[in-house]
């Protein structure tokens, strides 16, 4: 049936048309299966820390983990996604950043913007991943007031800032040094472990942690296969995380810099980071604890360069980190008196450093778009203003909320259990924990 | 109470309740953050009555 040149030309419009809605279909689908697989890192990170919670504490762990995931999203709505889009040049505004107020009209359903709401939706788990991972190390003391006050501020500020200045496509660590740090290992991790070590400062250690002879006291979780099962859910969340790290433009796949990428190359080396963090901190700790801790640790080591990487080569720098951060988290611990719970300073904090200092050793040359190439004085600098940045608000509004009492809870409430005083419910109302898992010597075991 | 911006679909953009009235977006916004500082508030004093208690 012949057509007329106009009936043709009207029907390649329509085609167009529908591809580009099919594109802009496909990137809302594609960040908000992400989004919904970084909710695995929150059911992660609360069985985590229930887990490694004694019992009188546990539902007061998993609390924190609740009211930082809850209290972030209307606070990243509010002030985070509007600092991000404002401040890629360091404190002056960039233009167009009003988009991001929450009075925009980006700022809710438009049929002229398929996009801010599922960035929106991405970046607000970021954020509260990164007050996730603070709360881990601060467990079994720390009041729970104060700690959303420090998980708001990190969440929705601190790490935003991180954020836009180095995880930006016109993020000035990138524009000025070159920073390549595509699964934001400096701005989440390094920020968040920093972060977390100015307060550890200011909150002190659990009531019999040390002795007083500098000699450390193990306190051990009530329930470590929860804490194991919530690690591996981490794990799980952060193939939404590192998916939400790369952009999908349509015809192509971008890191945040618009350099090219695969979502195979991330596959690549996700996996073989996983592994080598997982096989290194098994090597040195035999503790399942700490080799699921390396496996987040395997992530962070390979986050930066996870689109460049061989993956050969990904798993054996993630396998030194896997070896490295447990045993800086002993020095921390045994020689510092830094009572992190969970090890996250080590294993963000310095895992992110670490990440970023590999990948500038064996990443550096390689071009950016907009900036510098990879070099190792870059990806260097970026994590001392990474640690920088996470460190002195920390520890300045630690500070603040420890003078005004809001910072720490009674010791007769820490000793009594901090869900008697901040929950009202019971984590086991119809038993007793077994005298066999009380490391009471006079108890028999099951099997006498 | 009519909140819809929009009185037809043909060519709407921002279609959210109250789009066209920026002042009672700049409201709720006050008012969602003043829940949150509130409940926070809360937060600091059940658990200053709870360690009293203890």
């Amino acid at each position: 049936m012949e057509q007329s040149v106009p009936e043709l030309m009207a029907r390649l419009d329509s085609l167009e048309s529908s591809l580009s809605m099919a594109t802009t279909i496909n990137s809302e689908v594609f960040y908000w299966w992400c989004t919904a697989l970084m909710l695995a890192i929150h059911a992660g990170f609360l069985a985590y820390e229930m887990g490694a919670s004694r019992a009188k504490n546990a539902l007061a762990s998993g609390m924190k983990n609740l009211i930082a995931f809850a209290f972030l999203i209307p606070a990243f709505y509010y002030v985070g996604w509007w600092i991000y889009l404002a401040f890629p040049t360091g404190f002056s505004i960039a233009d167009g950043s009003a988009a991001g107020l929450p009075w925009s009209a980006n700022m809710g359903p438009n049929l002229t913007d398929n996009a801010s709401g599922i960035f929106y939706a991405a970046f607000t788990l970021f954020a509260a991943t990164t007050a996730s991972i603070m709360s881990g190390s601060v467990i079994e003391r720390i009041r729970i007031s104060g700690f959303t006050i420090l998980a708001l501020f990190l969440g929705a500020v601190v790490w935003v800032f991180g954020a836009s200045w180095g995880w930006h496509p016109d993020g000035w660590l990138t524009t000025e040094w070159g920073l390549h740090d595509v699964g934001a290992a400096g701005c989440v991790h390094t920020i968040a472990g920093f972060f977390t070590l100015g307060v550890l400062i200011n909150l002190g250690p659990r009531i019999g942690r040390f002795n007083a002879d500098g000699s450390v006291n193990n306190i051990d979780g009530h329930n470590m296969p929860m804490s194991l099962i919530g690690l591996m859910l981490i794990v799980m969340g952060f193939f939404g995380f590192l998916g939400g790290c790369i952009i999908y433009t349509g015809d192509m796949w971008t890191t945040i810099y618009n350099t090219p990428a695969t979502l195979s190359a991330f596959a690549f080396n996700t996996l073989m980071g996983v592994a080598g963090g997982m096989i290194g901190a098994y090597l040195v700790t035999r503790d399942p604890f700490w080799m699921m801790s390396g496996a987040l640790i395997g992530v962070i080591s390979s986050a930066p360069a996870l689109d460049l990487y061989y993956p050969g080569f990904a798993f054996l720098v993630s396998f030194a980190g896997g070896c490295i951060m447990p045993k800086l988290n002993d020095i921390l611990v045994g020689k510092f008196k830094i009572d992190d719970a969970v090890g996250a300073v080590a294993v963000h904090g310095f895992g992110g450093v670490w990440g970023l200092i590999a990948s500038g050793i064996f990443a550096s040359g390689y071009p950016n778009i907009a900036g510098p190439e990879i070099s190792f004085v870059g990806q260097l600098s970026s994590a001392v203003v990474f640690m920088i940045l996470g460190f002195v608000p920390g520890y300045a509004l630690s500070f603040v909320l420890k003078m005004v009492g809001l910072l720490r809870v009674t010791d007769k409430a820490e000793l009594a259990g901090l869900d008697k005083a901040e929950v009202p419910v019971s984590a086991y109302p119809e038993s007793s924990v077994p005298a066999a898992f009380t490391n009471d010597p006079t108890s028999p075991t099951p099997a006498e | 109470m009519n909140t819809a911006p929009i009185t037809s679909w043909e060519g709407a953009e921002a279609y959210f309740t109250f789009a066209d009235k920026p002042a009672l977006l700049v409201l709720f916004t006050l008012v969602g953050i003043g829940v949150c500082i509130w409940t926070i508030a809360s937060m600091a004093s059940h658990e200053n009555k709870a360690y009293k208690d203890m």
